[in-house]
């Protein structure tokens, strides 16, 4: 479903929609905000920031994109917090600001992040290579669904998998 | 130096235990030792399984014997009280409040079970999403099906991750892919704890049991894997299933 | 990405820059997040009252069960204080001590419906809690009974009785409460414990008024209130072996 539908019925009051837009636009907003607070500060604003996407979506009334209006609450929130701890507000603002280098892992180096590419399977495995194709050789969507011979739906899906994935295996190893 | 052999407690142990309603004995000096893994208890009606059940529960004092659980004594009123925290029991008809939603029915008896207060409604939304509940959250109980509602049953008996969960017929007016589900969710159960669960579908005991044992008139008749309940039944007729063939022939034996 | 605009309206529908920040943030842990955004969403609100009850009691589960008492709902307060409101206006029209007649036939009503398999139909799964149900009980009669002492009081003021009819009630009270709890409890049925509870306050009233037919003696005599104590204790005596598990539950069958 679209993103404007899915408004509409948290607006409803169901909760799997607004479920489903936490899937979509948790992963990004979470990457966003870690770069500029730790882990435990994120999950936090995220929490903040999706419970005022449930209360509050009435307000958005289709006025724009709603992953905007989703990262304008979570900025919000961040700000708040920042401001409850004293600290100056580091949440990145507009992208415009930022190089596509800066798009790196927060806390996660980039050799710990091959240990756990190779956790993922031998090389040519299916997931291995999908975490490269996207993550490594910066592929669109596109260009990896028309690589591995898969529809651009099943691309993401696995990509958020493989996300898990490696979340699970860097948590294991302490990262 | 003598090497001291130190065999770990059970979660469940259970000697002579004896259980009197009036007059009537229902059940008679029962041992029973279960670790870790999902234990099946099968019987024909008036065997004493939901009694046993009763009487793990804490529900029902030991009329003669020993029981202890998780390590402690179920005699003792502060050791009981500890044991209820990390205990999971699905009664085989579980009456609802039909004002409550889901979401309170479960949070309500996270909260007797004495779960750490920041940890209840997290655990809440984890019980409702492991028996599929999650469109149902916020509806009241009187608008639920049958099904749905022994789902919710089985949601608050595992909602504070017990390490002892005791299952009265807990498949009852399930339809076939749910069992499936509940089966998944019984061997996740099994992996970290001990799952008792009285069943009158012996497919059931099949496909989730590690364990298996099967009473009649307040005895143990058999215990062992499924497997061994199978090979029990090796030539015998009465049965559409080699499971059913064992469970009868092992009641048949007894009954000789 | 390479070709990609960089303003935030793009990343928030490409979802190819979205899969990029995705990996930024490996050691965040959605699960967690996801379940204190859907308890927020599917949880109802706690009240003032059984907050404030979470606190004194130091258990909030207890508080709960406290709240859910069914003889503690406004409207069952509401239509025992009106009950007891036109006891007032009959009592000061006619000189019958009605307030006084009334107060413990409420409350045995009243009790007969907080606790209990009557009354509580997740009775057997109540009693496998680390709340346990002996503590349940203690709270929800002693505030049903309390919570009733106190409108019984405020009757019997305005009524402007005799000292004597003002506080003559409470003796029997107890013994009414304790008679219908043990009923309700020993027959697993609300209704009996109204009837029991209802029935021995007839008989104590008739008994103790005959040869005098004086309505008031049962509330009055101060010689009867060691008998109501007595009676009363017995009624919480029987409630307490009815309820230690030595019995089965759920009826006569088992299995």
């Amino acid at each position: 479903m679209r993103d404007d539908e899915l408004i509409a019925e948290v607006a409803a009051g169901d909760s799997s929609a607004l479920r489903a837009l936490f899937d979509r636009h948790s992963p990004w907003v979470a990457g966003r905000l870690r770069r500029a607070m730790p882990a435990e500060g994120v999950e936090d604003v995220l929490q903040e920031t999706f419970i005022a996407v449930w209360r509050g979506a009435r307000g958005h009334r289709g006025e724009g994109e709603v992953g905007a209006w989703i990262w304008g609450i979570a900025r919000r929130q961040a700000a708040v917090r920042a401001r409850k701890a004293g600290r100056v507000d580091l949440t990145p603002g507009p992208v415009s600001e930022q190089s596509s280098e800066d798009i790196a892992p927060g806390a996660v180096r980039r050799a710990d992040l091959h240990k756990a590419f190779a956790s993922l399977g031998p090389d040519g495995h299916e997931q291995r290579e999908l975490a490269r194709l996207v993550f490594e050789e910066d592929r669109t969507v596109a260009e990896v669904a028309q690589r591995l011979g898969i529809p651009e739906g099943t691309v993401k899906s696995r990509v958020f998998k493989v996300r898990q994935r490696l979340q699970a295996v860097l948590r294991q190893g302490g990262y | 130096m003598a090497v001291i052999e130190v065999t770990a407690a059970r979660n469940v142990e259970v000697q002579g235990l004896s259980q009197k309603f009036g007059r009537t004995e229902v059940l008679h000096g029962l041992d029973l030792e279960v670790g870790q893994g999902v234990f099946g208890l099968l019987g024909p009606n008036g065997a004493g399984k939901t009694t046993l059940l009763r009487t793990l529960a804490t529900i029902l004092r030991p009329g003669r014997g020993s029981v202890r659980l998780l390590g402690f004594d179920v005699t003792h009123a502060g050791e009981k009280r500890a044991l209820r925290r990390r205990l999971g029991y699905l009664p085989q008809s579980l009456g609802y409040y039909p004002n409550f939603t889901v979401f309170e029915f479960i949070e309500y008896f996270a909260l007797l079970k004495e779960m750490p207060s920041r940890e209840v409604r997290p655990a809440v939304v984890r019980a409702i999403e492991r028996v599929g509940l999650e469109e149902k959250a916020k509806s009241k109980l009187r608008t639920l099906s049958g099904g749905m509602l022994r789902r919710v049953g089985i949601a608050q008996a595992i909602v504070n991750e017990p390490d002892l969960l005791l299952l009265d017929e807990p498949t009852a007016g399930l339809d076939p892919e749910q069992r499936v589900g509940f089966r998944r969710l019984l061997r996740e159960m099994g992996a970290s704890g001990t799952v008792i669960v009285s069943t009158h579908l012996v497919e059931d005991v099949g496909a989730a049991c590690t364990e298996v044992a099967l009473m009649e008139r307040g005895g143990i008749l058999f215990r062992g894997a499924p497997d061994d309940l199978v090979a029990r039944g090796e030539g015998s007729e009465v049965g559409d299933s080699p499971l059913e063939r064992g469970y009868s022939s092992v009641l048949a034996a007894a009954r000789v | 990405m390479r070709n990609h605009p960089r303003d935030e309206a793009h990343v928030a529908r490409c979802a190819d820059c979205q899969a990029r920040w995705g990996l930024a943030a490996l050691d965040v842990d959605l699960d967690r997040v996801w379940s204190g955004v859907a308890a927020e969403a599917w949880a109802s609100p706690v009240g003032r009252v059984e907050r404030l009850a979470g606190r004194l009691l130091g258990s909030p589960g207890l508080a709960r069960a406290l709240v859910n008492t069914p003889s503690l709902v406004l409207s069952w307060i509401l239509a025992s204080a009106l009950v007891l409101g036109i006891g007032v206006m009959v009592t000061r029209q006619t000189e019958q001590p009605w307030v006084a007649l009334l107060a413990p036939a409420l409350a045995g009503i009243a009790i007969s419906y907080a606790y209990g398999p009557g009354v509580d139909p997740a009775w057997e799964l109540s009693q496998t809690m680390a709340v346990s149900d002996r503590q349940v009980l203690l709270v929800r009669v002693f505030a049903v009974f309390g919570l009733n002492m106190v409108l019984g009081l405020v009757a019997s003021l305005g009524a402007a009785q005799a000292v004597g009819i003002t506080l003559g009630w409470l003796a029997p009270m107890a013994m009414v409460s304790a008679l219908a709890l043990a009923a309700a409890t020993t027959a697993k049925s609300a209704n009996v414990g109204v009837a029991i509870g209802l029935a021995g306050w007839a008989i104590a009233v008739l008994a103790s008024g005959r040869g005098t037919e004086d309505a008031a003696a049962a509330v009055s005599r101060p010689a009867l209130v060691p008998v109501y104590l007595a009676f009363a204790l017995a009624g919480v005596g029987l409630t307490l072996w009815s309820m230690s598990g030595s019995r089965s539950t759920g009826g006569v069958t088992w299995r």
